[in-house]
C-alpha cells in the first residue's frame, strides 16, 4: 500500500516544448492518496500533454514525473503497473471484441487480472456486448470499454483524461459514482475534463491549465466559495444606495434591476446591513450571499483579459 | 513474455489480413508448380526449357525451386505487408499507447511485436512452402515421375532444413527493413513500399552494377540480395537451372560472396534495422 506522506503523483517543473512551441511551462502538480484531482484548462491548454508527460508517452524537455514516490525516469513500467489510464481518443484494436481487447489488455498488464475481465465489464456495463467487435461500439461504449481496461489491474492511481466524453447523462451519473467510490475505496484520481460541473461535483482538489501553465491549484471548496458579495431585494431601491454608501465596510454596490442590489460586503455582517436599511425605512424582501461556481472561478481565472 | 506473445497471436489470429495473405501465397505457389512447371513441361518436355520446367515441380529440385521463388515473394507477398501492417496500424488504432501506459516497456513491446511477427510469417512461410511440395508431389505423379530426393547432387533429409532455414535466413534482412520502415515511418504504405522498391531495385541495380564490371561490381557486395544470392546458391542441386518468377539472376556460387561472409552481412543489416527501429522508437514521443 501507498505511503499516506509520499505524494501519489507528483511533477517538478515539468515542461515540453513542441518545435517552437511551448505546450507545458513548468508545471508543478502534488496528488495525495486518495484524492480526486481535477484538471481542468481551454482546449489546448496542455492537459492532454501534462498526461502523457506523466504516463511515459512524452519525454520531457524539462523537469519530471514521480509517481508512488519513484522517479519515473527510471522506474517507469514498475510505476504504470500501479497506474490505470484513460487516454483522449480511441485505443483499442476494432476487429476485436470488447471482451478480447481486454485479455490483450490483461496480456499486457502482465498477466493475473484476466479473472477479474467479467467484473469490469459489469461494472462499466458492457457485459452484454461483450463479445461484440470494438468497431460496433459507439463512443460511449468505447469510453466505458476503456475505463474497464484501467481498472483491470485494480490500480493505485488513475489518470483519465476526458473521460466522460461520449457519456450520456446517466452514463456520466454513473461514472462520477464510480469516481467517487473508488477514491473511497482509497486510489487516487487525477481526472482531466472541460465539464466544470462534473469536476466540481467529483473532485476534492483541483488545477487549472492555460496555455501550458498553471494558474490555479487548491481545493474545489475554497475555489466555489461563497463569495463576499451578497445579492438584495429590497423595497426602495434609490433609498438603499444612499444609506449603503454612507457604511464603510460596504464596498461596490451595482443596481440589477429596479429593485435589485449587488453588495460588496462580508457575509458575516449581512445582519447589520438589514438592520441599518431598516433603520432607515429600507426593507429587504430577499437577501442571499452570491455562490461562485467552479465554472465561474475557472471562467474568471481563464478569461482572455485576466480579470482576477 | 509468453503472455504477451498469446495476445500477439490473439491480435494477428482475428484479422483479415494474414489469412488472404496465405491464399495469395498459397495462388502463387501454385503458379510457380502448375504453370511455370508442369504446363510448361508438357507444352516442352525434351528440350532444355521443358527440363527447366520438370525441375521447378519434380523432386528433389522442387525444393530449391520453391524456396527461391518463396524467398522472394513471399517476402513481398507476405513477409513486407505483414509486417509493415501489424507495426503501423498500432500507431493508427492508438494501441501503441494502450501497451505503453499500462507498463510495457518500450523495448518488450518493440521486440513483442518482432518476435510474434516472426513466428506468424515463418508458420505462413512453412504453411506455403508445405502446399507448395504437395502440389510437387501430385504434379509429379501426374507426369510419371518419382518423388525422391536421390538424385545426384540431392539433398539428404537432414540437408533439407538446412536449405529451409538459409532460405529463411535470407528473408529476415528484408522483413526488418519492412519492420524498420513502418516503425520509423509509422505508415503500412511506407513499410509496404519501401521494402518492394528495395527489392526490385535491388535486382535492377545489381544487373547494372555487374554489368559495369570492375569495382562497379564488387559493390555488389554491399547489397542484401547479393549476399541473400550467395546462401541460395547453396540450396541448389548440381546447379541445374529451373523456372522462377523471383526478379533477380539464378544464383551461381562462382559470381557470389563466400557464404559466411555473406551470412555475416545479411547479420549486419538485421543488426542495423533492429538498432535503427528500437533507437527510434525509445525516444519517439507518442501522441494520440
Amino acid at each position: 500500500m501507498h505511503n499516506s506522506e509520499v505524494p501519489v503523483l507528483k511533477t517538478s517543473r515539468l515542461s515540453k516544448r513542441f518545435g517552437k512551441r511551448l505546450a507545458l511551462a513548468e508545471v508543478d502538480l502534488e496528488i495525495r492518496p486518495s484524492r480526486v484531482y481535477g484538471f481542468l484548462g481551454p482546449n489546448g491548454a496542455g492537459k492532454t500533454t501534462a498526461i502523457s508527460l506523466i504516463l511515459g508517452l512524452l519525454s520531457p524537455t524539462g523537469g519530471h514525473v514521480e509517481l508512488f514516490g519513484l522517479d519515473t525516469r527510471n522506474h517507469l513500467s514498475e510505476c504504470l503497473r500501479r497506474t490505470g489510464a484513460v487516454l483522449e481518443g480511441v485505443s483499442f484494436y476494432p476487429h476485436l471484441s470488447g471482451r478480447d481487447n481486454l485479455r490483450v489488455c490483461a496480456a499486457i498488464s502482465g498477466g493475473g487480472c484476466e479473472s477479474r475481465i467479467g467484473e469490469v465489464l459489469e461494472l462499466v456495463g458492457l457485459t452484454a456486448r461483450a463479445r461484440d467487435k470494438e468497431r460496433g461500439y459507439s463512443l460511449g461504449m468505447r469510453q466505458r470499454l476503456a475505463v474497464a481496461a484501467a481498472l483491470l489491474h485494480d490500480p493505485e492511481l488513475l489518470v483519465l483524461d476526458e473521460p466522460t466524453n461520449g457519456l450520456d447523462p446517466a452514463g456520466m451519473r454513473d461514472f462520477r459514482e464510480l469516481v467517487r467510490r473508488l477514491a473511497g475505496a482509497g486510489k487516487t484520481v487525477f481526472i482531466s475534463s472541460h465539464l466544470l460541473n462534473e469536476v466540481e461535483q467529483m473532485c476534492d482538489d483541483v488545477g487549472i491549465i492555460k496555455e501550458g501553465h498553471v494558474i490555479a491549484e487548491g481545493p474545489v471548496a475554497e475555489m466555489v466559495h461563497q463569495a463576499d458579495v451578497m445579492e438584495m431585494t429590497v423595497t426602495n431601491a434609490d433609498a438603499a444606495l444612499e444609506v449603503l454608501s454612507q457604511i464603510d465596510w460596504v464596498g461596490l454596490v451595482t443596481r440589477d434591476g429596479s429593485d435589485r442590489l449587488s453588495v460588496e460586503a462580508p457575509r458575516a455582517r449581512a445582519a447589520e446591513l438589514s438592520r441599518a436599511l431598516a433603520e432607515n425605512q429600507v426593507y429587504l424582501s430577499e437577501l442571499r450571499p452570491r455562490e461562485t461556481t467552479l465554472e465561474d472561478f475557472f471562467l474568471e481565472v481563464t478569461s482572455p483579459e485576466d480579470k482576477r | 513474455m509468453n503472455l504477451t506473445i498469446n495476445a500477439e497471436m490473439l491480435k494477428v489470429g482475428k484479422r483479415w489480413m494474414p489469412y488472404i495473405l496465405f491464399v495469395l501465397l498459397v495462388a502463387g505457389v501454385a503458379v510457380v508448380v502448375w504453370l511455370f512447371g508442369y504446363v510448361a513441361y508438357k507444352e516442352d518436355q525434351n528440350f532444355q526449357e521443358g527440363q527447366k520446367a520438370l525441375r521447378t515441380f519434380a523432386y528433389p529440385w522442387t525444393i530449391t525451386a520453391l524456396l527461391d521463388n518463396g524467398q522472394f515473394w513471399g517476402t513481398i507477398i507476405f513477409v513486407a505487408i505483414f509486417t509493415s501492417s501489424t507495426m503501423a496500424t498500432e500507431y493508427s488504432w492508438g494501441t501503441v499507447r494502450q501497451a505503453i501506459v499500462r507498463g510495457q516497456s518500450r523495448a518488450a513491446y518493440l521486440a513483442t511485436k518482432l518476435l510474434g511477427t516472426t513466428i506468424i510469417c515463418a508458420a505462413a512461410l512453412l504453411g506455403a512452402l508445405g502446399v507448395g511440395l504437395l502440389f510437387s508431389a501430385w504434379a509429379s505423379a501426374a507426369a510419371g515421375q518419382p518423388i525422391t530426393l536421390d538424385v545426384a547432387d540431392g539433398p539428404s533429409v537432414p540437408e533439407l532444413g538446412l536449405m529451409v532455414l538459409r532460405a529463411g535466413f535470407t528473408i529476415i534482412p528484408y522483413g526488418l527493413l519492412a519492420f524498420c520502415l513502418a516503425v520509423v515511418g509509422r505508415s503500412t504504405a511506407l513499410g509496404v513500399g519501401g521494402t518492394f522498391v528495395y527489392m526490385l531495385g535491388e535486382g535492377i541495380v545489381v544487373a547494372i552494377l555487374k554489368g559495369l564490371g570492375g569495382t562497379w561490381s564488387d559493390l555488389r557486395d554491399l547489397m542484401i540480395g547479393h549476399n541473400a544470392a550467395s546462401l541460395l546458391a547453396v540450396n541448389r542441386i548440381g546447379n541445374l537451372e529451373y523456372n522462377t518468377l523471383a526478379a533477380r539472376e539464378l544464383p551461381r556460387a562462382d559470381e557470389l560472396p563466400d557464404v559466411w561472409i555473406a551470412t555475416l552481412v545479411l547479420l549486419l543489416y538485421c543488426a542495423l534495422f533492429i538498432a535503427i527501429s528500437f533507437a527510434v522508437f525509445q525516444r519517439r514521443d507518442i501522441r494520440g
